[in-house]
């Protein structure tokens, strides 16, 4: 008796598959209680006795049979595949360090910071890095820039790109390295940046809707860049609890689209003040909400001269801090503004070391 | 509501269904319970049939009690406890996370909840020898991290391999999808691992919020049903495979700004144990506190500190530095040979 009662708790109830309410209701009012009951019918005959139309019958027949889900993969073949793509370097070896590589493809990463910290700086830096081709370390991939705050100039990001395109000819050595030069110049750098300009949440929750469409048609996509994702919705404060569900919404969107198409997605935040315990501190904007979706937070600070990078939130890497700079050239490490950086890790290793006991991290 | 098929029981031929059917009763449930004298009129069918048609139904579905002593019995028979690897959190949980329950981790943006499991995930793998399924729904599931505690657990690749090989994971991004892979689970019709196959001890879901918060609350009325039916899965996961389910969930700040898991006083029921962790302010960079918001075994609001890195920590001199930097979570020059 005990196996008869377990053996009908193994079936799945009709209520939970992804249908209409109005026509799961139906349904069950019927007597259909689980998907084996709607096995061996055919769609006129659980018309009739459900009574709902053919269209919902044969819904309701192809929801039932199909739905199991996608076969799971091992944590092996997850580390296999996790270690086929390389991160986006950010030019500052510290801060790509201490980020495993650099700014990783399948994530959503955060750069939050006060106004003027540098955070468009980095994203413009990223916008050039990510086309590094593949013979210099880098990924060869295209960019889409989401400009929501206006904040976006190409003056700015042809010195970016002409400063990279001389780094990477300094360093070709053989001949495949040179032939990856004639393609990698400013213009061919413009020429894969595609940016959009979102000036409130709704064309900003439109455009990530048309995401995947505009994915498959580029395959070459590496980077998703969103600067800002704040100021869209620092303005919807009437309604807290709808821009609650549009940012948990997006967070989903966002990161479905970084691990589906093997992109990496750069968003960045204001800073705002939190009142804990009677102190006023800054923290990211748009709250704890928003702060479950990035899965790293880097945060852009002052402090007194200096810049610093830190690390808050990462799954793998702890929280560090170290100090970068911009120059003419970019995002750059610090004390380091007249030799362009070297991409060689090793010999880097001692340098950082050393300028990481300094900088007292 | 069971419809009623023919062939469910002797004497319920077509014949018999279709006066039934005329007669406007549908479902079991009808036909148990209207009044047999009537019914027998109404469709010119003899009374005893009916009654012993009836009869036959009543024993298929009605439930059965079961004794206390039965289900005691059961309980230690099929009820194991399987530690996470920290003493600490073993502690608070009472010495591990108990099969048949669902345990909940809550807590703020950074505060833990995926290194808790990824930790919990590679004990179970590595020193219990057990298959795990890991759902990810923040997309934060980096197999490179789990890589890196087992390197501290042991130096051999293949053991390391091995593993990495018991952890089946899915990564998913809407409630849908979510309940397809659950019921897919429960159902044995997904391909690879099957929970009914007995050597899958736990199910993490990192995290649960992230696919029910986005549908509650505004003009959406599916939330709170789907939120259920998540609910249900999990249950019966947990209590009919003997699984130790852990979910993780995200907080919202109450008016006082205190920290209060998310999703509300409907989900609240769900978890038999909940843990809230939560950063300390002062301590180096690992160190987190961890409160026992709800239990049915001990007193509330019990707190324990606890490192993140203790699932990383190195096993004797293994080169681990000196000072405060433990090892653990290395830095890339570091782990160079």
């Amino acid at each position: 008796k005990r196996a008869a009662v377990s053996a009908v708790r193994m079936k799945r109830p009709v209520s939970s598959l992804s249908l209409g309410s109005s026509l799961k209701g139906k349904l069950v009012r019927a007597g259909f209680q689980f998907t084996t009951d709607l096995q061996d019918l055919n769609p006129e005959h659980l018309s009739a006795e459900a009574g709902v139309s053919q269209q919902e019958a044969l819904e309701a027949l192809q929801a039932a049979s199909s739905g199991h889900g996608v076969a799971p993969v091992t944590a092996l073949e997850l580390l296999q595949k996790e270690e086929e793509f390389r991160s986006i370097v950010t030019f500052c070896s510290q801060l790509d360090e201490a980020l495993g590589g650099g700014v990783p493809v399948g994530k959503v990463t955060e750069i939050c910071g006060a106004p003027g910290v540098g955070k468009t700086q980095l994203c413009l830096q990223l916008a050039v890095d990510v086309q590094v081709p593949a013979v210099f370390g880098g990924l060869g991939g295209q960019v889409l820039f989401v400009d929501t705050e206006g904040g976006f100039q190409v003056q700015r990001l042809v010195d970016l790109a002409g400063a990279a395109v001389r780094h990477c000819s300094l360093l070709a050595e053989d001949e495949e390295q040179r032939v990856a030069m004639t393609t990698f110049t400013v213009e061919t750098i413009l020429s894969n940046v595609f940016l959009v300009r979102c000036r409130d949440y709704v064309e900003l929750l439109a455009e990530l809707h048309l995401l995947a469409d505009f994915l498959s048609n580029r395959p070459r996509l590496r980077l998703l860049v969103i600067d800002s994702v704040a100021f869209p919705f620092l303005r919807l404060h009437d309604d807290l609890s709808q821009r609650t569900r549009l940012l948990q919404g997006l967070g989903l969107r966002l990161i479905a689209a970084a691990t589906g198409h093997n992109i990496a997605v750069v968003t960045t935040n204001h800073m705002t003040t939190r009142l804990h315990s009677s102190q006023a501190q800054l923290a990211p904007a748009l709250g704890d909400v928003w702060g479950h979706a990035p899965s790293i937070r880097l945060l852009l600070r002052w402090e007194e001269s200096r810049r610093l990078a830190s690390i808050v939130k990462s799954p793998g890497h702890m929280d560090a801090s170290v100090q970068y700079q911009i120059t003419y050239q970019g995002f750059r490490d610090a004390d380091q503004s007249e030799r362009p950086p070297s991409k060689r890790p090793r010999s880097q290793t001692d340098q950082s070391a050393s300028s990481r006991k300094n900088t007292g991290t | 509501m069971v419809a009623l098929l023919v062939g469910m029981c002797p004497g319920l031929d077509e014949g018999l269904l279709r006066s039934l059917r005329a007669a406007d009763i549908r479902t079991v449930e009808d036909l148990v319970s209207s009044d047999i004298e009537d019914l027998a009129q109404k469709c010119s069918v003899s009374y005893k049939a009916l009654f012993a048609v009836r009869r036959v139904l009543l024993a298929q579905h009605t439930a059965f009690p079961v004794s206390g002593a039965d289900l005691y019995e059961e309980l230690l028979s099929s009820t194991a406890i399987l530690s996470t690897g920290n003493p600490s959190l073993d502690k608070l949980l009472d010495s591990g996370l108990y099969t048949g329950e669902i345990t909940e981790l809550t807590g703020g943006p950074g505060s833990g909840k995926s290194q808790v499991c990824f930790g919990v995930a590679v004990h179970i793998a590595y020193h219990l020898k057990q298959s795990v399924i890991y759902i990810d729904t923040t997309g934060g599931l980096t197999a490179g991290r789990l890589l890196q505690m087992l390197q501290t657990e042991t130096n051999n690749r293949d053991e390391q391999m091995e593993a990495l090989q018991r952890i089946h994971t899915f990564r998913l991004f809407d409630v849908c999808a979510l309940l397809d892979c659950l019921y897919g689970l429960i159902c044995g019709r997904g391909r690879g691992a099957c929970v009914g196959g007995g050597s899958v001890k736990a199910l993490i879901v990192d995290s649960v919020s992230a696919v029910i918060a986005p549908l509650l609350g505004g003009k959406q009325n599916e939330g709170m049903s789907l939120m259920r039916q998540v609910a249900a899965a999990l249950k019966t996961m947990a209590k009919d495979f003997s699984v130790a389910v852990l979910v993780t969930n995200h907080v919202t700040r109450s008016g006082s700004g205190e920290a209060q898991p998310g999703l509300g006083v409907s989900w609240s029921h769900v978890p038999t144990t909940r843990i809230l962790l939560e950063r300390v302010e002062s301590g180096a960079s690992g160190r987190r506190s961890a409160t026992l918001i709800k239990s049915s075994r001990q007193a509330c609001l019990i707190k324990e500190d606890f490192d993140l890195q203790w699932w990383s920590r190195a096993e004797g001199g293994r080169g681990g530095g000196g000072g405060g930097e433990t090892s653990g979570k290395r830095k890339l020059d570091e782990t160079d040979p």
